[in-house]
């Protein structure tokens, strides 16, 4: 007799994953939730009010935050090293830029099939990627996302080859850079609350299970490849969504958002934000955008920059900004109660305190 | 048959030296369990160190560059694994993975100091330039010099492995390196030699091919991807399984250009997907540990 599957609410109650990242009091949670807004409408009143030019960058910016969340679903979470989410991103791209240059698609079906495209297109490749594991699976992906590239570049009828696909792709009334930015942010928060409610789901947890411990998972009758699986699916519709939103930014799609290096950019992005929070990844990827944009404003040796800050980070604090962040607040809170026992071990100073 | 002729020689020319960068790639991940993906860099600045040494000059002068590229370059190496790489042997896979294409990242921007972001050229050493004629077939001479450079290669790598004190420690690093260093081996200084080792074969395939190619930005990329498609169908640490890959490469790479021209360049690929697909750990590899 076969046996079903447990469902995933059980396994994570088993495997005692905390159920939610946002744990803590309830003022704790209140406080970073208004952290969260707050910094939602800087960003949208930063987006309204810049010279259409800046406006333009935060716009990239924010399209990216989705692209490193996207990937850090199955990175951060689900321990999957890819060095193959760039072929999504590019999907998507090429889905609005052909559809338009074979006038085969409008823009609005272009931008809604495109995540489902990358989806679809993730089935196979995920199932032969995950026939592999840790760094095979890492080498087999990166593989496959120049494989995409090379495509891309030589079949010059189909994806206009090395110089890509130029054009007034996007509609008239997409054109102003302050409705653009609107459409993009407004198209990543809802996607990123999409994948907030993913991570923290049971089947998020069942995957953050399968990241710490396989065998002990598969132990207790999970299917693991088909959560790895879905997560890659997931992952890649999210990816290809990124990549339309690039299209609406720069009006192109072109070979280099496929090759190995590009697929690389969301893993450097999640690396430097910290892969093991949820919004790590938004701030790597605007550290990393503003700062490789800047510094080709100033200096040659962007490469040289970015290269010194990965490696300090990746030595010296290989859970990012956020887990820098995570270690300051766990000092501060460690301070506090020494504060308190001073207080306690001195109990006339104490009368006078409530 | 001329045909047949040229296309062989040519195919055994492009597997040869990748068979030479691979295996440093291979021996490093043998050794040391890290994927170097500046590996390429390696390769890179090889080529670019020969044409600065040899300028237009084509005659002894070249093989001198030759040799002092490979050696300059094993320095590079050996201060890369000082730097970067000591600290993340033993790391996971991502760790090494962002930490050495940083190293890349920063050396390519170094390159680009040294020598500009323009293309080079050498051309081949009178005595191996030209052609010779061979069954009514017209071959490069210079393809027979990189082709004994990869035989005698993977020869001396051969012997070393399996005929030397230092090969058996090496081998013996992979499967228990506490146990090695505890009957007093330096583990260290063994990885520092492995990794010099590695970056000088880079930088030999690097020089050596100078006269065929055009030295230019950009090759540290394209190379460790070949490299990287080699080493992962011959199976990850196997310098036998490197050979027949870097075989299987060149094989697929010539018969895509002869089979269709715009596919040409996916045929690799395809090849190094059927292998995985049949043995996810790769033809010479031992299953994931």
């Amino acid at each position: 007799m076969a046996r079903t599957a447990p469902n995933d609410a059980a396994v994570a109650a088993v495997l005692g994953v905390p159920a939610s990242a946002a744990t803590g009091s309830l003022a704790s949670r209140v406080g970073r939730a208004a952290a969260l807004v707050a910094f939602v409408a800087l960003v949208v009143v930063l987006g309204l009010t810049l010279a259409p030019a800046n406006a333009l960058e935060l716009q990239y910016a924010v399209s990216l935050t989705l692209f490193a969340v996207a990937t850090n679903l199955i990175l951060g979470f689900g321990g999957l090293v890819s060095f193959g989410q760039g072929i999504f991103y590019g999907v998507g791209a090429y889905t609005v830029a052909l559809g338009w240059m074979h006038q085969s698609l409008n823009f609005t079906e272009a931008m809604v099939l495109a995540p489902f495209f990358g989806a679809v297109a993730a089935i196979p490749l995920g199932m032969l990627a995950l026939r592999t594991r840790r760094l095979y699976f890492s080498l087999l992906t990166l593989t496959m996302s120049q494989l995409a590239y090379v495509i891309a570049e030589n079949q010059t009828n189909l994806t206009g080859g090395t110089n890509g696909v130029f054009g007034a792709m996007v509609p008239t009334w997409l054109l102003d850079p302050h409705t653009s930015f609107l459409f993009t942010a407004a198209i990543v928060a809802v996607a990123i609350a999409i994948l907030w409610k993913v991570v923290h789901s049971p089947f998020g947890l069942v995957l953050r299970a399968i990241r710490d411990n396989r065998e002990r998972v598969e132990a207790l009758g999970v299917n693991v490849y088909a959560h790895e699986l879905a997560a890659f699916v997931i992952s890649a519709f999210f990816c290809s969504l990124a990549g339309s939103l690039f299209v609406v930014y720069s009006q192109s799609s072109y070979p280099e958002i496929l090759n190995w290096t590009a697929s690389g950019v969301p893993v450097f992005m999640a690396v430097i934000g910290g892969m093991y929070s949820f919004f790590g990844p938004v701030v790597g990827a605007f550290v990393y955008e503003f700062a490789s944009h800047y510094l080709i404003e100033y200096t040659q040796d962007w490469q040289l920059v970015i290269g010194a800050v990965l490696l300090a980070i990746v030595l010296l604090r290989p859970d990012g900004l956020a887990g820098s962040l995570g270690s300051l607040r766990a000092w501060l809170r460690r301070r506090r109660p020494v504060e308190q026992a001073t207080v306690a071990a001195a109990p006339e100073n104490a009368e006078g305190t409530p | 048959m001329a045909r047949f002729l040229t296309e062989t020689i040519g195919t055994l020319s492009d597997a040869g030296s990748l068979f030479v960068v691979a295996a440093g790639l291979t021996l490093v991940f043998g050794a040391m369990r890290v994927i170097n993906l500046a590996h390429g860099t390696f390769y890179m600045y090889g080529a670019f160190v020969v044409t600065t040494v040899a300028g237009t000059a084509s005659g002894l002068r070249f093989w001198v560059a030759v040799v002092v590229a490979a050696l300059v370059v094993a320095v590079l190496g050996a201060i890369v694994q000082l730097g970067v790489v000591r600290f993340v042997v033993g790391k996971e896979p991502l760790t090494q993975l962002v930490a050495t294409f940083a190293v890349l990242y920063i050396l390519a921007d170094v390159a680009l100091h040294l020598w500009g972001s323009g293309a080079r050229s050498v051309s081949a050493p009178l005595g191996v330039s030209g052609t010779f004629t061979l069954a009514g077939a017209y071959l490069p001479v210079y393809d027979l010099v990189i082709i004994g450079t990869a035989v005698l290669v993977g020869l001396v790598l051969w012997l070393l492995l399996s005929h030397t004190s230092l090969g058996w420690m090496i081998r013996a690093a992979v499967d228990d390196p506490e146990l090695l260093q505890s009957g007093g081996v330096n583990l260290r200084r063994l990885h520092l030699a492995v990794f010099a080792t590695g970056a000088l074969l880079a930088a030999l395939a690097g020089a050596i091919v100078t006269p065929q190619i055009s030295v230019a930005p950009g090759m540290d990329q394209s190379i460790i991807v070949s490299s990287l498609l080699v080493v992962v169908i011959g199976g990850l640490g196997s310098v036998v399984g490197t050979a027949f890959a870097a075989l299987i490469i060149g094989i697929a790479d010539t018969v895509g250009t002869l089979v269709d021209p715009t596919w040409a360049s996916t045929f690799m690929y395809f090849a190094v997907i059927l292998v995985l697909v049949v043995r996810p750990w790769g033809l010479f590899g031992t299953p994931e540990r």
